[in-house]
């Protein structure tokens, strides 16, 4: 395990200069709604803060459920446990990927480290992409937080089919035309994950260890979340909603417009349906369909460690591929209902 | 050990203030999750039904607030278990929500919210309970379900109407004209989006835009801002304090 050479997995975006330039641009923006609108300048603040806050609020105990549970897995499951019971047939034990994520319950931030335990025991890669690509949805909190946000509706139900859809063909495609070796990096090139401690033996430090896990989880992945729930309230308070209508009323470019968005805002799977909420006023259906299906199979942030685990075109393949199947996805959606 | 060298890449602070900050933040996380539900502040931020959510999040807050203090004090003598990966610019961030909560008060969304119109469509599925509320009971979002269902804007001629709201005005409406509205709310303000019914009262120049007011009258079909709508013509306008709940739920 001597990889130090290797640059790290951390996205070094978040350095203090970057920091003062989001504060610095936030100010900029904020001020010059209030000079073009009139509208006193703590007033503006108030109305981000409310807004900010009101996401935040809302889908932070989202995060601390799904940061438990990836704490409870690293401390209690081991890897090679669940996919023993894969089928032989590649389609079967393909879908089976897909919807392995409900038996592990991990969002996107935590499904790539256990792709790679899986590979490394031997899991077929059409298995595994499936997995990666359809577990941060097809777990028990992110239905929770779908259906609280959207109810049972054209939301939910597209959510599911598109993931499941996208998951397996993305799978099947990669799993048949390349061979195993052209798709992973070598062994010794991935990269641990941060949280590589030896086990502790006892239940009760099992337990500490996970709840510390899921602090740290908290923490790693909070700032996503807070970062994408800044940019948009932020939107939400200085776009006027004519010019996000013009953008998302479009059948093609809202779903376009939508899923760029949801790869820059790389918000986890627990909680990106609230984000969503802001756009559902403005947006067609098959763009916040095609946001929350899209969003959780690749962003920034699993981009950055896919090519931990997979060779450099296959994590090109792992972008392309699921945005092109969500965009058709989506405006197929979109035409259905008659936007 | 890879963990460790791992983490070297990037300014951490040392472990140990690290850890007391990350420890402060969750119990101040916690904390605030716990203040907005006993000042009932919440109810500016998310729909009501809600709150049990919040309810869990102070708790898990607290609890892992907990664990890290204990793994903290623990960590003299257990040098192996350290997670340095945690650097300053994260721990900002995690904060940032702390600190605009306790920097700018908490309120609702109000009139400089509204960004580009208002919408006389009522939002989201009615419930059958919505439309066997009594004329008197009813709110605005009731009336625009009302008023989207008829067949007419006159059938409502001579109605009574009692409701409440914050005065809106646009440059085009008719001096003594105002929409009364309300934010509605499903989720969380997210979603919030402000709807309104056309008023009609003379003198209610005098109130500012933004201010909560009670209005009775009658309705009647009438031209408002170029549109032919049930206006409700005003008997008395009182001013109000802003109700403890601002948002309607669809």
């Amino acid at each position: 395990m001597q990889i130090d050479t290797v640059p790290s997995a951390r996205p070094n975006v978040f350095k203090p200069l970057l920091l003062a330039m989001l504060l610095v641009f936030f100010v900029g923006a904020t001020g010059y709604q209030a000079i073009s609108s009139g509208i006193d300048y703590t007033l503006v603040i108030g109305v981000f803060a409310t807004r900010f806050l009101g996401i935040f609020v809302e889908a932070a105990p989202f995060l601390l459920l799904g940061s438990i549970t990836a704490g409870l897995i690293e401390a209690f499951v081991k890897a090679d446990d669940i996919w023993r019971l894969a089928p032989r047939n590649r389609l079967a034990a393909t879908i089976m990927g897909a919807f392995l994520g409900l038996a592990f319950p991990v969002c996107e931030c935590g499904v790539v480290p256990v792709t790679r335990r899986l590979f490394n025991k031997g899991l077929p890669v059409s298995v595994g992409v499936a997995f990666l690509l359809g577990a941060p949805f097809m777990n028990p909190i992110v239905f929770a937080s779908t259906y609280i946000a959207f109810g049972f509706g054209p939301v939910f139900i597209g959510r599911i089919v598109i993931t499941i859809l996208v998951a397996v063909t993305v799978g099947l495609v990669i799993g048949t035309f390349a061979r195993p070796k052209a798709v992973l990096k070598p062994l010794a090139q991935q990269q641990e994950h941060a949280h590589d401690h030896p086990a502790p033996a006892r239940a009760r430090d099992k337990l500490l260890q996970a709840l510390q896990i899921a602090a740290d989880e908290f923490f790693e992945m909070g700032r996503f979340l807070i970062l994408g729930s800044a940019l948009a309230a932020l939107m939400q308070t200085l776009v006027p909603q004519e010019s996000l209508l013009a953008l998302g009323t479009g059948s093609v470019l809202s779903v376009l417009f939508m899923q760029v968005l949801a790869y820059i805002l790389s918000v986890c799977s627990t909680v990106d349906s609230f984000l969503a909420l802001a756009f559902v006023n403005t947006f067609t259906t098959g763009a916040i369909v095609s946001f929350l299906s899209f969003g959780p199979m690749v962003d920034i942030k699993s981009t950055l460690m896919f090519s931990g685990v997979f060779r450099k075109r296959i994590v090109l393949y792992l972008i392309l591929l699921p945005f092109m199947l969500n965009l058709l996805a989506g405006v197929l959606l979109n035409l259905a209902l008659g936007y | 050990m890879t963990a460790m060298s791992e983490h070297q890449h990037h300014s951490a602070p040392p472990g140990d203030r690290a850890a007391w900050a990350k420890t402060a933040i969750l119990l101040g996380m916690g904390l605030y999750f716990g203040w907005l539900i006993i000042s009932g502040n919440l109810n500016y931020y998310i729909n009501q039904r809600f709150a049990w959510l919040v309810i869990v999040g102070t708790v898990i807050f607290v609890l892992l607030a907990l664990v890290n203090l204990y793994s903290s004090l623990r960590r003299a003598d257990d040098c192996q278990h350290q997670h340095f990966d945690i650097g300053w610019d994260i721990l900002f961030i995690v904060a940032f929500p702390l600190l605009l909560a306790l920097i700018v008060p908490s309120r609702s969304l109000g009139i400089e919210a509204i960004n580009g119109g208002i919408s006389l469509n009522p939002v989201g599925i009615a419930s059958q309970a919505s439309f066997q509320r009594s004329p008197l009971d009813r709110n605005i979002l009731d009336w625009l379900r009302e008023f989207e269902r008829a067949s007419a804007p006159a059938v409502f001629n001579g109605t009574a109407a009692d409701v409440i709201g914050f005065v809106y005005r646009e440059p085009t409406f008719a001096e003594d004209s105002f929409m009364l509205s309300r934010f509605t709310m499903s989720c969380c303000v997210a979603d919030a989006f402000p709807i309104g019914m056309p008023v009609s009262a003379p003198g209610s120049a005098d109130y500012m835009a933004g201010a909560w007011l009670r209005v009775r009258g009658e309705l009647a079909a009438a031209d408002f801002a170029g549109d032919y709508l049930p206006v409700l013509f005003a008997d008395s306008l009182e001013p109000i304090a802003e109700p403890q709940q601002p948002y309607l739920y669809p």
